[in-house]
């Protein structure tokens, strides 16, 4: 059972494409691991996903599951307002616009399914803070918030432990593994190739896709050469397996 | 020395301050998402847009503000357009137009069409000779900023708050982001006699003062409505007593209410 696919995708903005022969698949559960440096192709092929981006070629499949919506999506925290006047629980409802009567006041239950995600973030003694006054590992709960409300069954992650102090990433690390258990497709972009191991699968790119499968057959010293060229700063390579570290830095 | 209020005695006054409360709604709640989704250069553009389609016009003898509607439809349509397509490059665009099109309403003013209304009023406003007609205009846009406040409200804080996220949402931004602009355009041009074609930027005065103290999008909303109505009417007012311009002295009182508040606000407040 498929819950995410692209076949032969290429996408773009309007030039040449940003991305190109992008091949990969994941069902649902799985956890897939979205490599690659700036400029790569990261955000580019989660926009592809949303439907922002049309296809310059190739396809993209997302079945829709009973009950869900098909794609929620965790930005970039430097893609959002700190100057506006709404709170965490006004973040998290926004969420439920997408289930078609926007126009009305939010009902009882998208309330509670607020209220409930928000509590799955554990921000649950944060619900009225302003979204501006937050930490940034508080923000990016609430944007998970957002996405929970969202009940998508694929998750596109755009790096979600980006400013994120250590306890808000454990609360994510944790988030994570209960979704997948829930039956959710997560995919995340990172910069962390050693966080990547945790994932059932990575998907390795840098304008076009390098490699995709399961982390111990991609995680190679020359795939991660070739994801991240110059922008690798450390490699170690002895009898374990390959160790690397790329630099930190978001993608526009 | 008269009274501020004798004004209210005569017709013209009682008229005045009716335009006032209806622009105090339509510009106030237009003001807010003007702020809200930083589209400050978009709404003085859209009034300085309508300049040569008011003097047009005129000059044609057909009602000024008819021109000045279209105008500004023209320039909303193109430069929402602009806008929509690329936020960070639409800027240089936009003030392009916007000097062309203040450049042309000059030079239609005083080799064309000689405007009997006067460029005065034209770019400063009238707002004692408000006629019926221009009251159904800014009644028109007061129901219109109410009822996309009501329905669009959360499609458009959602689209401020993350613009990209919109299509992940599921929202249509297309469709709101076109209303928006619809709005904030018909809002400025029903302010365009009473504060000019320089002046209507007004609108957006009261919603920048709460913005630095507002935590609600409700007080925000709201709270312009009722800031604007009050800098309105104590424009006017004191505008009759001291023999004075009202849109000039609205405005005036609107920036010394901006200053205020800045100087109040809570420090540390994140941007």
């Amino acid at each position: 059972m498929i819950a995410v696919r692209a076949r032969g995708l290429a996408a773009g903005y309007g030039g040449a494409p940003a991305i190109r022969a992008v091949n990969f698949a994941a069902g649902p559960g799985q956890g897939v691991a979205v490599l690659g440096p700036n400029g790569g192709g990261k955000t580019t092929l989660f926009r592809a996903l949303m439907g922002e981006l049309e296809p310059i070629t190739g396809e993209i499949e997302i079945p829709a599951a009973a009950g869900r919506s098909r794609a929620g999506y965790l930005a970039q925290l430097d893609r959002t307002r700190l100057d506006l006047p709404v709170t965490a629980t006004d973040v998290a409802l926004m969420g439920a616009l997408g289930r078609g009567r926007w126009w009305l006041p939010p009902r009882r239950d998208d309330r509670e399914a607020a209220r409930v995600a928000l509590a799955r973030v554990g921000l649950e003694q944060r619900e009225s803070s302003l979204f501006g006054e937050l930490s940034g590992g508080e923000r990016q709960r609430t944007l998970l918030a957002r996405a929970l409300v969202q009940d998508a069954s694929l998750l596109l992650l755009d790096e979600p432990y980006a400013g994120v102090d250590p306890a808000s990433a454990e609360t994510l690390d944790g988030l994570f593994a209960e979704l997948r258990a829930e039956g959710r497709t997560l995919l995340v972009a990172t910069h962390d190739v050693e966080s990547a191991r945790a994932f059932d699968a990575v998907l390795c790119l840098n304008g076009e896709q390098v490699a995709f499968g399961a982390p111990d057959r991609v995680l190679t010293r020359e795939v991660i050469e070739k994801t991240y060229g110059s922008e690798l700063m450390v490699l170690e390579s002895g009898d374990g397996p390959v160790r690397a570290v790329a630099v930190q830095h978001h993608e526009h | 020395m008269i009274s501020p209020l004798e004004l209210l005695e005569f017709p013209f006054g009682r008229m005045a301050l009716a335009e006032v409360l209806l622009l105090a709604v339509g510009g106030g709640l237009a003001g807010a998402w003007i702020v809200v989704r930083r589209l400050a250069f978009f709404a003085h553009g859209t009034a300085g847009s309508a300049f040569p389609g008011l003097v047009a016009a005129d000059a044609a003898g057909i009602a000024p503000l008819a021109g000045g509607l279209a105008a500004a439809a023209a320039y909303a349509t193109g430069a929402g357009a602009a806008d929509a397509r690329d936020r960070e490059r639409s800027d240089g665009p936009t003030a392009l137009l916007l000097v062309a099109a203040l450049a042309l309403g000059a030079v239609l003013a005083s080799d064309v069409a000689r405007s009997g209304q006067g460029v005065e009023s034209l770019l400063f406003g009238g707002l004692l000779g408000t006629s019926g007609a221009e009251l159904g205009l800014a009644a028109t846009a007061a129901v219109v900023a109410l009822a996309g406040t009501l329905t669009l409200g959360p499609l458009w804080m959602a689209s401020a708050f993350d613009p990209r996220g919109m299509r992940a949402l599921g929202l249509p931004k297309g469709v709101a982001d076109a209303a928006l602009y619809a709005t904030i355009a018909l809002a400025v041009v029903a302010a365009l006699p009473a504060l000019g074609a320089l002046l209507a930027g007004f609108v957006l005065m009261p919603a920048a003062t709460l913005a630095l103290v507002a935590r609600r999008p409700g007080v925000l909303l709201f709270g312009s409505v009722a800031l604007a109505a009050v800098e309105g009417v104590a424009g006017l007012l004191a505008a009759f007593w001291l023999d004075l311009p009202p849109g000039p002295v609205m405005a005036s009182l609107g920036a010394l209410a901006f200053m205020a508040a800045g100087l109040v606000a809570a420090p540390g407040r994140q941007k």
